[in-house]
């Protein structure tokens, strides 16, 4: 497994390698920004792990040209502000998942092996259903031309059911595929989500995108 | 708040324009009245008196129009001028509090990674003292982090607001406690049922976290924690059978490091009480002693 690492900070970039290498992985180096996003094109990585404050260009900047020239590798961004703009600019950018500095070394190694088993089934960052396009490298979400301005959890929602067209789900499996949540309860959030959906699809002039399946929960036609 | 400002400086003005206005009005229809006083029994002097007063009326509102206009963009010029510089002051404050922890945790994360990495080749006894440093450093990080969360005023727009069911926030809690509530030597009791808040999912769960933090410190053989709701509230429970609170410390007992016992650096219940207060909800402090009860109440999703 072979991963790249672009931070700036010297101490840092060599206690993150060797902690990634104290677990066999392959690590590769860029100390900027320019020379990071080089790497990221030219080579093939099983992911990358990004700081945000990079000299030459910023880890938002690296990630989202790189998803812009269709490299999908999977990018954990480090941040050292624990913002909430920051959170979500990384995740608009295209990162996969971020990880606040300073951090627990354990937090680090499940976080990157969680992007690889990610990595293991590549897909392709589009979904299409009918009128419907769900791109989650750029994080945009499309019907007929028209962007839909969705939260994190509802673009999630809206992709897994784009992706899976015209099957239709309990609010249970939903609920464990889309949210984690492993449990049924009384919980109504999956309408919540749906009806958030459908008002913003209808916006955008989809009607009946998200069919309500009696007896069963919802699926998505294409 | 600029606006508030204004609004209340027009209204004054408008409330006075207004009683001089009436007042002139009836002046002058005094005055009117006794002049064509011989005139006016007749419907020709009834009329002109009538007509006189209408245009009066409309002369005196054409006049009022545009000063309240103008009052209203000087109240605007002055509440600017008079507040402007307090929100720049106070806005380079915040500024100047946000990058000095971050110039401080930026040296603590190189001594957290670098204590951590070098562990990995060290002997048993240097790995403990690593240890204490990474850890130091990590608590020390996360105070700062705390600590510029109380610099700022609590308010939804510092939140990442998504729908959230309050019960998968308590039953992921939960099972992060749970062992270390049986190691010691706890039982830790939930009853969670559904409840919708437009919330901050990483935020509430720092909430219910830091609740249950300090009943790990207090708690003898029982924590309970519940969540669920009405119409038009949501709650979220923590209660353990410890000692409670003691009357002198409940009007404090949010305040900044306040509590500062038994372990815990002492905002754990000030960041639950921000939490609470930035998702337009509140954290109280419940019932009498003995044991500590805290519900946060928060606006359920509409």
């Amino acid at each position: 497994m072979r991963i790249l690492l672009i931070e700036d900070n010297l101490p840092i970039a060599n206690a993150v390698r060797a902690m990634l290498e104290a677990r066999k992985f392959a690590v590769d180096v860029a100390t900027d920004g320019v020379a990071g996003l080089d790497y990221l094109l030219r080579e093939t990585y099983d992911a990358a792990v990004v700081d945000v404050v990079l000299p030459g260009k910023t880890g938002f900047e690296i990630v989202r040209e790189a998803r812009a020239e269709s490299i999908h590798t999977p990018v954990l961004m480090l941040t050292a502000r624990d913002a909430v703009e920051d959170r979500v600019r990384g995740l608009d950018a295209g990162a996969d998942d971020y990880l606040i500095k300073p951090f627990v070394e354990e937090e680090l190694i499940a976080r990157v092996n969680a992007l690889l088993r990610r990595g293991d089934k590549p897909v392709s960052s589009v979904a299409t259903a009918g009128k419907l396009i769900v791109d989650t490298g750029s994080r945009e979400a499309r019907y007929d031309g028209l962007a839909l301005d969705l939260g994190t959890t509802e673009f999630r929602l809206l992709e897994f059911l784009a992706r899976n067209a015209n099957i239709a789900f309990s609010r249970a499996q939903l609920l464990a595929r889309v949210w984690d949540y492993d449990f049924e309860g009384s919980s109504n959030i999956v309408d919540v989500y749906v009806s958030q959906l459908r008002r913003k699809l209808r916006v955008a002039g989809g009607r009946d995108v998200i069919e309500t399946v009696w007896g069963v929960g919802y699926k998505l036609t294409a | 708040m600029i606006a508030r400002l204004t609004a209340v400086y027009v209204a004054i003005f408008a409330a006075v324009l207004a009683g001089i206005s009436f007042y002139a009005y009836w002046l002058i229809g005094g005055q009117y009245r006794s002049l064509l006083a011989p005139a006016l029994d007749t419907p020709e002097g009834q009329s002109g008196y009538h007509g006189a007063m209408n245009h009066v009326l409309v002369t005196i509102v054409a006049a009022d129009v545009p000063v309240l206009i103008a009052v209203g963009l000087l109240a605007y010029a002055l509440a600017r001028a008079s507040l402007g510089p307090l929100f720049e002051a106070r806005a380079r404050e915040q500024q100047f509090a946000a990058d000095a922890a971050h110039e401080l945790r930026s040296p603590l994360a190189t001594i957290a990674t670098v204590a951590q990495a070098a562990r990995i080749a060290a002997d048993p006894q240097t790995r403990e003292h690593l240890d204490t440093i990474a850890r130091t450093a990590l608590d020390a990080s996360a105070l700062i982090g705390d600590l510029l969360t109380l610099a700022r005023e609590p308010r939804p727009g510092l939140l990442q607001r998504e729908p959230v069911d309050l019960a998968h926030v308590v039953t992921t809690c939960a099972r992060e406690f749970d062992a270390r509530a049986r190691g010691a030597g706890l039982e830790l009791r939930v009853l969670a049922s559904g409840a919708i808040v437009d919330g901050d999912e990483r935020r509430l769960r720092e909430l219910a976290r830091n609740l249950l933090e300090n009943a790990l410190r207090h708690a003898k053989k029982t924590i309970v924690l519940e969540c669920g709701g009405d119409a038009s509230a949501a709650y979220l429970r923590v209660r353990d059978d410890g000692d409670g609170i003691a009357p002198g410390l409940r009007e404090r007992l949010f305040q900044r490091f306040a509590g500062g016992d038994a372990g815990g650096h002492g905002l754990g219940l000030s960041i639950a009480h921000w939490i609470a207060s930035a998702h337009d909800g509140r954290l109280e402090l419940e019932g009498e002693m003995p044991g500590a009860c805290f519900v946060a109440t928060l606006p359920r999703l509409s």
